[in-house]
């Protein structure tokens, strides 16, 4: 017992004079936390809570035009700019010099052409039923084209977003125009409001379900993907000091030196991953706390604990596992310990991108997708969107575990062998 | 009556990929309470044969035995019983000395009290007492060399293998490192030492073994190889057996 604890001591010593590796153990994952929280939840917050910029420039003549702007304005979805006297082909340099991501350009014949195409409409369905109407040849004007700019920065599926929102109020409009115009060819536009109403109003409605277990409550938001993604990510650099710390001892003969001592190489692997998971668990609980108090604080979403605590702490065992083990193979097979925390932290950065901690993995394309499944901070990660985002269960962390289960035996077995290999065991 | 301490018999390594033998057929035996020198030059097969005495690589032929006062003791034994000093400073540099000694001492199975009175005892024995709360990676050379030793000798083994342990330390240290192992050796502790300074060596040794090339090429008392190749000293002794060429 004596000799495991003065085991314990000397890891916990040198972990506690290795002040770079305290640093990116400890500090890091808070600062990763805190800045890229505050990046993400703008995004969400300009999808989400925002009203989006928007740049309008009307020079419709008649008055469909300034209901298209009444109509996205009162959507709620977009903050307008009204600036009508900016001529088209000035357009795009006036959105890059005025900062807004998105402007909405309506022509000068956009009633002319709506009300034309209206009235065509109108038209064939009065001939169709057989019913009067007013024959009087009108000036034809075509359907006219709205123009959408937008920043090359902004991604393409929120310009068609925008796009199929702008969509949306037109069909609102063409529609009540249609229906105005047969009224009013059949000589009762003062009934077509009943019709209108019915038919623009009164549409089918999407009710939108979060697919959870259970009843939780919590809603994936910026503090609920990065607090547990970067605290994995965290968790994995254990490798600079954990992997440098093996590789100096093997390097500076500590571990040939045990060997002729009446005591088993056992007691030393034990004792280094017993406190660098303590770390892990001491970084779980820093970040997590970070999460829950300092963050809402700051105005960002609170971080919500998932109810189930014994697989929630389960989840930070296996995941701590995969990081010391990780870091364990990596510190037996680097030849020096520049090498261990050159290839250590790549690695990592490498997983981290991989594995959906930089963004999530259902943005990557396919064969990333699959290739996702390679990387240990994914599963690690799923473990925690399984806890946080979906209430799981035992049964959802099944697959979970398994992956993790065979990445920390591989890792293990690599070490095993590669320290029997060089005598050390 | 000197009894036999260590018995080698026909040991022979060869490395994995390796085109020829480090050790071949080396028998020797080593008396208890003896200062035994294996000598020879850069690449003979010293630190081999040391490594395979102290347990950390398997011989691929031959036979190793150890015994005390006669009686022989397994290999699991031998580990609580032998001390290893090697070249390297093998201990840790971010902890001190005092941390240092009492992670080794636990992990030779010393008790608590035990550790600490061993502990204090190198600490003043080998000038250290001032510095043993200050990180080792701090120290000169010889400190190092120090805390290196009493690493080593911390248990009080019966048989300490020292891989030159005094190489690259200063007169001062050098002298405290072997005026200690000297009391040590009065105390009965049978000593194994590897060195180049032959004068050292020839001040320090009793018997010695001459290897070269992974054979062994005299062995002996010093004294009487000494008259036997008509030589005044062991340098000379070093240089007739074992030539003038560079070795790599």
């Amino acid at each position: 017992m004596f000799k495991l604890y003065s085991s314990l001591r000397k890891e916990l010593l040198l972990l506690i004079n290795d002040k770079v590796g305290l640093a990116l153990m400890f500090l890091m994952p808070l600062l990763l936390v805190f800045i890229i929280t505050i990046i993400q939840d703008s995004a969400y917050k300009m999808v989400n809570e925002n009203q989006i910029p928007l740049l309008v420039v009307n020079q419709d003549k008649g008055s469909e035009g300034a209901k298209l702007v009444d109509l996205l304005t009162k959507s709620g979805l977009f903050k307008i700019d009204s600036q009508n006297a900016i001529e088209q082909q000035s357009l795009k340099s006036e959105l890059l010099s005025r900062g807004k991501m998105i402007a909405l350009y309506i022509p000068a014949s956009f009633s002319a052409g709506l009300e034309s195409n209206a009235e065509d409409v109108s038209t064939i369905l009065m001939d169709d039923l057989g019913l009067a109407h007013d024959t009087t040849a009108r000036r034809k004007v075509s359907m006219p084209r709205l123009s959408f700019y937008n920043d090359p920065v902004l991604q393409e599926n929120y310009s068609y977003s925008v796009m199929s929102v702008i969509q949306s109020y037109m069909s609102v409009i063409e529609n009540s125009l249609m229906i105005d115009r047969m009224y009013a060819n059949m000589d009762i536009a003062e009934r077509s409001a009943k019709l209108k109403d019915k038919m623009i109003s009164n549409r089918v409605g999407i009710d939108q379900i979060v697919a959870r277990n259970n009843n939780s409550t919590a809603i994936p938001n910026s503090t609920q993907h990065n607090v547990p993604a970067w605290t994995i990510f965290a968790m994995f650099f254990m490798v600079v000091s954990l992997g440098s710390n093996i590789v100096k001892e093997r390097i500076n003969g500590s571990f040939l030196r045990l060997k002729t001592m009446p005591t088993t190489f056992m007691v030393v692997m034990f004792s280094k991953m017993a406190i660098y998971v303590v770390v892990a668990a001491l970084q779980v609980a820093l970040t997590f706390s970070m999460g829950v108090w300092i963050l809402p604080k700051l105005g960002l979403p609170k971080l919500s604990v998932p109810d189930n605590i014994i697989a929630t702490i389960a989840v930070i065992f296996i995941s701590s596992m995969a990081a010391v083990s990780y870091a364990l193979m990596i510190g037996a097979f680097a030849k020096t310990e520049q090498q261990a925390n050159g290839f250590g932290a790549i690695s990592i950065i490498i997983f981290g991108a991989i594995g959906g901690i930089l963004v999530p993995t259902f943005v990557m394309p396919g064969f990333m997708q699959f290739f996702s499944n390679f990387s240990p901070l994914h599963w690690c990660l799923e473990g925690f969107y399984v806890l946080f985002l979906k209430g799981g269960s035992w049964q959802d962390l099944r697959t979970v575990f398994a992956f993790l289960g065979i990445f920390i035996v591989f890792c293990q077995l690599g070490t095993y062998f590669k320290l029997r290999l060089e005598r050390i065991i | 009556m000197d009894q036999v301490c260590i018995q080698i018999r026909g040991v022979c390594k060869r490395y994995k990929s390796a085109q020829e033998d480090s050790l071949s057929e080396v028998s020797l035996d080593i008396m208890q309470s003896d200062v035994f020198g294996l000598l020879g030059p850069n690449g003979a097969g010293k630190t081999t044969l040391i490594s395979i005495l102290c347990g950390i690589i398997p011989v691929s032929s031959g036979d190793v035995r150890f015994f005390h006062n006669g009686t022989p003791y397994s290999n699991a034994e031998r580990k609580s019983r032998i001390g290893f000093v090697p070249q390297e400073y093998a201990f840790y540099q971010e902890l001190t000395a005092r941390q240092n000694l009492d992670y080794f001492g636990a992990m030779y199975n010393l008790s608590q009290n035990r550790l600490k009175e061993r502990r204090e005892h190198l600490l003043e024995v080998l000038g250290l007492e001032k510095a043993a709360d200050k990180k080792v990676g701090t120290f000169s050379g010889g400190m190092k060399r120090r805390v290196n030793l009493a690493i080593g000798i911390i248990h009080q083994p019966q048989i300490l293998f020292l891989d030159e342990p005094t190489v690259g330390v200063d007169v001062q240290s050098r002298n405290a490192i072997i005026r200690y192992l000297q009391q040590i050796n009065q105390g009965g502790t049978t000593i194994i030492y590897t060195s180049h300074h032959m004068s050292e060596a020839e001040e320090f040794c009793k018997n010695i073994a001459l290897i070269d090339h992974g054979k062994l090429i005299a062995a002996g008392g010093l004294q009487h190889l000494k008259a036997e190749h008509q030589v005044e000293n062991l340098q000379t002794l070093f240089i007739n057996l074992t030539g003038e060429e560079y070795r790599d």
